[in-house]
């Protein structure tokens, strides 16, 4: 198992995808932080113009902590996105070039094989949310400085900045289990599907929908606190003013509950088809 | 006709309040303002608005005669744009006149009330209430009537007798609710259009504590 995960990590290493996904991030960090450059300012002006008539403003909320909470908001939809592509290729791949064959001539375990990719896609993820959030720590803090947060989110809701940096890293570390999941979701996907071009689609359509459900009322109190894409915002609750650290654990162990249910039904899936491409 | 003993009585009324001086008790409060030639101190702020939920903040307050109250702050404060003039600079910035409106109980204080109307188009109020305890030869309460940011009512407490400088100021407001950038929403954040027409303004509050005051000679 260990010499598999290692093949695996060699592997993804190797592969050029590896480095489009990091490019990828480090662009979409690069693309908030510049049109936060030019346009924060002018965000906070409306955020904040009805209270101008009653308020004097000191200080500065344009700083490396907004910057952070604006890149974390990409976790909503462009990382999950990047990252079910590069996970999905991690099995479509082997078919497509019928690597997978050649493996499963070897006297290696399907078990083992398909459990040691759940391991590394998960430790790709962790890895990628590692890197984005101790690249827009480093870049925002170094640009914009340090300061108190402002977001809105049944209100207005001003953090200082030492109380906005360990809410933003807890919001990271909440936001990986969510990650995570859609990486998981991926991988099975490609386990069902197998080509590439389809796992991406239907990768895409997944999230797509899993936003849209997750605004969505279902009515029914147990639907709503318990259906999956109801728990994949958890790390937004570390910006409410009193954090609601019950319902934050509360989804990160339902969600993780569906992760290794995605899992299991992945690994059952591969463990019955026969390793035709 | 009616008219006419209307405008008749305007101009009358007029003519009898310009011929007012200004308040000798509001007199004897600004000279004692005015032996204030500079002070320091610790300022801690909280802020009581509905839709805004903002920790303590803490920062310095520096008045020098002649110069406009510096507050400075490593975090991020929201100042009220009145109620911070406690040497009643701004009003006598420009001429006004007093009229006298009886004596009211305040916080069980009996104070002389009395409007203050600027005479010159200027003044960026148009008109101010003040609560004057006579005796202590403070202010304790003031509304004003700004002519484009609203109604300012500020609370002033002292510490004791003898302070000239309050120890707690409350300032009310009226505030409209947040605008908020669709981009800045959070997905959890749901806007009901019709509720925030509804709203409409709501009373803020701010609350101010001095302390460690020191007067500069």
């Amino acid at each position: 198992m260990i010499s598999l995960i290692r093949s695996e990590i060699y592997k993804i290493r190797k592969q050029s995808k590896t480095l489009y996904a990091l490019a990828a991030i480090l662009i979409i960090e690069g693309f908030v932080i510049v049109s936060a450059y030019y346009q924060g300012a002018g965000i906070i002006d409306l955020l904040l113009a009805n209270l101008k008539d009653s308020f004097e403003f000191k200080g500065n909320l344009l700083n490396g902590n907004l910057i952070i909470y604006l890149i974390l908001n990409s976790l909503w939809f462009h990382i999950p996105l990047i990252l079910m592509i590069i996970i999905s290729g991690f099995l479509t791949s082997e078919y497509k070039d019928r690597t997978l064959e050649t493996v499963m001539l070897q006297p290696v375990g399907k078990l083992n094989f398909i459990l040691s990719k759940y391991v590394v896609s998960i430790v790709f993820t962790l890895l990628i949310v590692l890197l984005l959030a101790v690249s827009t720590f480093l870049v925002s803090y170094w640009i914009f400085g340090r300061g108190d947060l402002v977001v809105y989110l049944d209100g207005l809701n001003f953090f200082k900045s030492d109380e906005a940096f360990y809410r933003l890293i807890y919001a990271f570390v909440s936001g990986a289990n969510s990650m995570i999941f859609f990486s998981v979701v991926s991988l099975t996907l490609a386990v069902i599907l197998k080509d590439a071009t389809k796992t991406w689609i239907v990768s895409a359509i997944f999230l797509i929908c899993s936003n849209l459900l997750l605004k969505i009322d279902f009515q029914n109190e147990f639907l709503n606190e318990l259906f999956f894409s109801k728990l994949t915002d958890s790390w937004q609750y570390f910006f409410y003013y009193k954090i609601p650290y019950s319902t934050i654990y509360f989804k990160n162990f339902m969600l993780f509950g569906y992760t290794l249910i995605t899992m299991i039904i992945g690994i059952i899936i591969f463990k019955r088809r026969d390793i035709q491409v | 006709m009616k008219r006419l003993s209307f405008i008749f009585i305007f101009f009358i009324s007029l003519n009898l309040i310009s011929g007012q001086e200004i308040d000798n008790d509001l007199l004897e409060i600004k000279k004692r303002m005015d032996s204030i030639k500079s002070f320091n101190a610790n300022i801690e702020l909280d802020v009581d608005i509905s839709f805004i939920n903002m920790p303590t903040k803490y920062g310095k307050v520096r008045y020098k005669q002649g110069e406009s109250t510096k507050v400075t702050s490593d975090d991020f404060i929201m100042l009220p744009k009145r109620g911070l003039d406690l040497t009643l600079t701004e009003i006598f910035r420009h001429p006004f006149i007093t009229v006298n409106r009886g004596e009211e109980y305040h916080k069980g204080v009996l104070c002389k009330v009395i409007n203050i109307i600027p005479t010159s188009s200027k003044s960026n109020f148009a008109i101010a209430t003040l609560f004057m305890d006579t005796k202590a030869k403070r202010i304790v309460k003031s509304e004003i009537s700004t002519k484009t940011e609203g109604v300012f009512t500020t609370y002033l407490g002292y510490q004791n007798y003898m302070d000239a400088l309050p120890a707690a100021i409350e300032v009310q407001f009226a505030v409209n609710g947040v605008k908020i950038p669709l981009r800045f929403l959070g997905k959890e954040t749901e806007v009901d259009r019709k509720v925030i027409k509804q709203e409409g303004s709501k009373t803020g509050k701010i609350f101010l504590r001095l302390s460690e005051v020191q007067f500069v000679k």
